[in-house]
């Protein structure tokens, strides 16, 4: 290991370091409040001048004892919880949790419930994989991106507005199936969705990744090597980002996505190196086409019928066992791990939640790097702070 | 249709997976207790709510739905084995590492590692069971460093301790917090720090 | 408005002073980015395109806790995050108003029984001015919040005398002499 911190730096292309300042380690705290942690998290830097030394997270501004609430409440009790740890992702939660209760309970639930979910699911990733592109954006240093975000996000929330009366918080994929079945003319306006948005996507494509600022910025920055993304148990973007070929929806098919067809996208350092901050945004910006592509094939084959299992009603009392199932959420895999003894109240909910996991490789991520990329690493995990604490 | 079973992932697979682990990990000479479950994956029609009525009887069998998982004899080996299961079956990746206090009654809590293997696309549970009275444990962050972090967490929730772990702080948690939050005989606490909590 | 400040007796001129600088007050607002959980989401959506807080001169978010008058607790405060909070109120130079937005930063919301690290309401550290209902309140919610902080902050006195009679409770003043 070299002496001087910046000296790691130099097979690293395209970056100046002036090696003959000395300077003393200084700490800085970054957070909790911070407009760039994405919530409320406080990474404690060591930087030595520019260049950071160390870095060191500190979580639990934001822990509401969800495990807890967990335990305490009747399984159907629990599903609103579900929705706020993470809240940019709410039917993804709803969905990871339902299909746990599910697989105790041991019912199937109707296909067209199925398809709905996958539905929804899918747009809440778009609008999700929106709102951490554009803020991605906001930490960089570029209000635009945002704006125009939140413009498409709108129109998904709309969507979700139409189907289930809430706009974050939806509770919509319960246990059983879903709600209730989509009003008249929700699907054809979801295609309408889909038809202005591949349009708008070249908007984003050209505004982001296409801007110099932005590439200088995040290109070669914050690499995350495959082995570091297996041996920190990343998921998502995060290890897709680094180049592994894994998503839950193809590898562990649930629900109908083995009747779907759609690509795995990987980080190919598309500006830079595989597993930079640049390749991770990559991954993002083209899941939405994948999502758009898996929303088109749902809403051509949906079938007529029920949407929710006759025997799941308000009191769930699933057989006594433990089952842990896991999907694909838009920051990786959304794990529960649910134990049941046969009463209406949960033994353990256990929430695996992909944020906790990619951020703890953050703090590796950071030294070597310069203190203004610090912002630019964070950003990339895309981490959901309700998420990481729950 | 592909490699479907249930809607909720491939869990036969999963059980096919725990039984050729249990067996190279006791031909590798580890103790250890392979749990299947016993119901089917899918309850026959009209059959979800019954079951459990069924299960609640006296003298019926014992039913168990969900994942199946290995049960290591001594708490002990845990790293070895996660260490076995890495570098001999190929289980790259530690999804998670938590741990279950199954009532107040019980003695003992037990220890939950889940692992992956990209190759095969099987997952495997791995358990242990320690005391409540004398919690302590060797923590396998060194064998997978995404431990870390989940360890920290289960260590303020339920009050274990992993011997060796590299940075033993707590995680979620104030400092100054006092109680296992996660325990079930837990006591809401009055006031933290002069502001009351009800 | 230091020295003056409720000092003057009512006359004319006072009053109308009064009016111009509540006016400038209550529609420039600068909150502060401060998003803590699930309601910072819909506070960001009022900040964009189509719920436009802009409208109301209060657009202009900032970083840090000096430049800003208005803290919109956005969120669940736990007891790690509420002594910071706390500092953050401290260092906002006055006047200076705090809104409570949704449920959780009101009373705990959905924590309030088995929560047991959440505070139960933000008001228990920091004088809050406005309260928004919802889990999480809707933009409009959050605009209609906006709307009542500045009718308050319209009916505030700044160099005029506070009358006798008006007893104002301890702690919800926004500027204390
Ligand atoms: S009030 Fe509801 S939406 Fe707002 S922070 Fe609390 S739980 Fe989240």
């Amino acid at each position: 290991m070299n002496s001087h911190p910046a000296a790691r730096f130099d097979d690293k292309p395209g970056r100046e370091v002036e090696l003959d300042v000395a300077t003393q380690d200084c700490m800085i705290h970054m957070g909790p409040q911070h407009p760039a942690t994405h919530g409320v998290m406080r990474v404690l830097l060591k930087a030595d001048g520019e260049i950071l030394a160390g870095a060191q997270t500190h979580l639990g501004y934001l822990h509401r004892c969800a495990e807890k609430i967990g335990e305490s409440v009747d399984w159907l009790q629990y599903l609103p919880y579900t929705d706020r740890y993470d809240y940019l992702a709410a039917m993804n939660n709803n969905l990871g949790y339902s299909l746990a209760v599910e697989s105790l309970l041991g019912v199937e639930v109707p296909e067209r419930a199925q398809y709905l979910r996958v539905i929804v699911a899918e747009l809440n990733r778009i609008a999700s994989h929106l709102f951490a592109v554009g803020t991605y954006g906001l930490d960089l240093g570029a209000f635009t991106p945002l704006f125009t975000a939140l413009r498409d996000r709108e129109e998904v929330l709309e969507l979700f507005e139409k189907i289930c009366g809430a706009r974050l918080t939806y509770s919509y994929v319960r246990p059983g199936g879903v709600m209730n079945d989509a009003p008249e003319g929700w699907l054809a306006s979801v295609a309408a969705f889909l038809d202005g948005f591949e349009k708008t996507w070249h908007e984003y494509w050209t505004l982001i990744a296409e801007n110099k600022i932005f590439i200088e910025r995040t290109a070669n920055i914050g690499v995350l090597s495959a082995e570091q993304a297996l041996a920190w148990g990343c998921s998502g973007p995060m290890l897709r980002g680094s180049g592994i070929d894994w998503d839950l929806r193809r590898d562990q098919p649930y629900l109908i996505y083995d009747r779907l067809e759609f690509d795995v996208i990987q980080g190919v350092g598309y500006r830079g190196q595989v597993g930079d901050c640049f390749d991770r945004t990559f991954v993002r910006m083209f899941e939405m086409v994948e999502s758009v592509r898996i929303l088109r094939q749902c809403l051509e084959q949906i079938p007529d019928g029920e949407v929710l299992h006759e025997e799941v009603g308000a009191v769930i009392r699933p057989a006594p066992g433990e089952s842990y199932v896991a999907i694909e959420n838009p920051r990786g895999e959304l794990g529960h791990y649910c134990v049941s003894d046969g009463t209406k109240i949960a033994v353990r909910v256990r929430v695996r939640s992909p944020s906790f996991c990619n951020m703890s490789v953050a703090e590796h991520l950071m030294p070597g790097a310069m203190l203004g990329d610090a912002a630019a690493i964070i950003g990339s995990v895309d981490i959901v702070v309700g998420e990481t604490d729950r | 249709m592909a490699a479907r079973d249930t809607a909720w992932g491939p869990m036969e697979l999963n059980r096919a997976a725990a039984q050729e682990a249990a067996e190279a990990l006791r031909a590798a000479g580890w103790e250890l207790e392979l749990q299947l479950p016993n119901l089917p994956l899918i309850a026959p029609e009209g059959e979800a709510k019954d079951l459990v009525r069924r299960a609640k009887e006296e003298d019926a069998e014992p039913v168990w739905r969900g994942d199946a998982f290995l049960l290591l004899g001594k708490a002990q080996d845990l790293p070895a084995v996660l260490e076995h299961c890495r570098d001999e079956l190929g289980y790259a990746l530690l999804y998670d590492a938590t741990a279950v206090d199954p009532s107040v009654d019980s003695a003992e809590l037990k220890l939950i590692y889940g692992l992956r293997n990209l190759q095969t696309k099987a997952r495997l549970i791995v358990q242990a069971r320690v005391p409540k009275t004398e919690a302590v444990v060797p923590s396998v962050a060194l064998v997978y460093p995404a431990a870390d972090w989940h360890e920290r967490e289960a260590a303020e929730m339920y009050g274990i301790t992993y011997t060796g772990h590299p940075d033993p702080r707590k995680l979620l948690l104030p400092d100054d917090w006092a109680g296992f939050p996660l325990r079930k005989d837990y006591e809401y606490p009055e006031e933290y720090n002069g502001i009351s909590c009800t | 408005m230091g020295v003056l400040e409720n000092s003057l007796p009512e006359s004319i001129l006072t009053t109308r002073v009064d009016w111009m600088v509540n006016w400038a007050r209550s529609s420039s607002l600068w909150p502060m980015t401060f998003g803590l959980a699930c309601c910072a989401i819909e506070m960001i959506a009022v900040g964009g395109p189509r719920f436009d807080v802009d409208r109301f001169g209060a657009g202009a978010f900032r970083a840090t806790p000096r430049q800003a008058d208005l803290m919109v607790v956005a969120g669940t405060v736990n007891f790690k995050m509420g002594e910071r909070v706390k500092r953050l109120y401290d260092q906002m130079p006055g006047p200076k108003y705090v809104m409570a937005l949704g449920a959780c930063a009101t009373g705990g919301g959905p924590y309030h029984k088995y929560g047991y690290t959440v505070m139960k309401g933000v008001d228990r550290i920091v004088p809050v001015d406005v309260y928004v209902a919802g889990c999480p309140p809707r933009p409009e919610a959050f605009l209609d919040g906006l709307m009542l902080l500045q009718q308050k902050i319209k009916r505030q006195r700044v160099i005029r005398a506070q009358p006798k009679d008006v007893i104002v409770p301890q702690g919800t003043e926004a500027h204390p002499a």
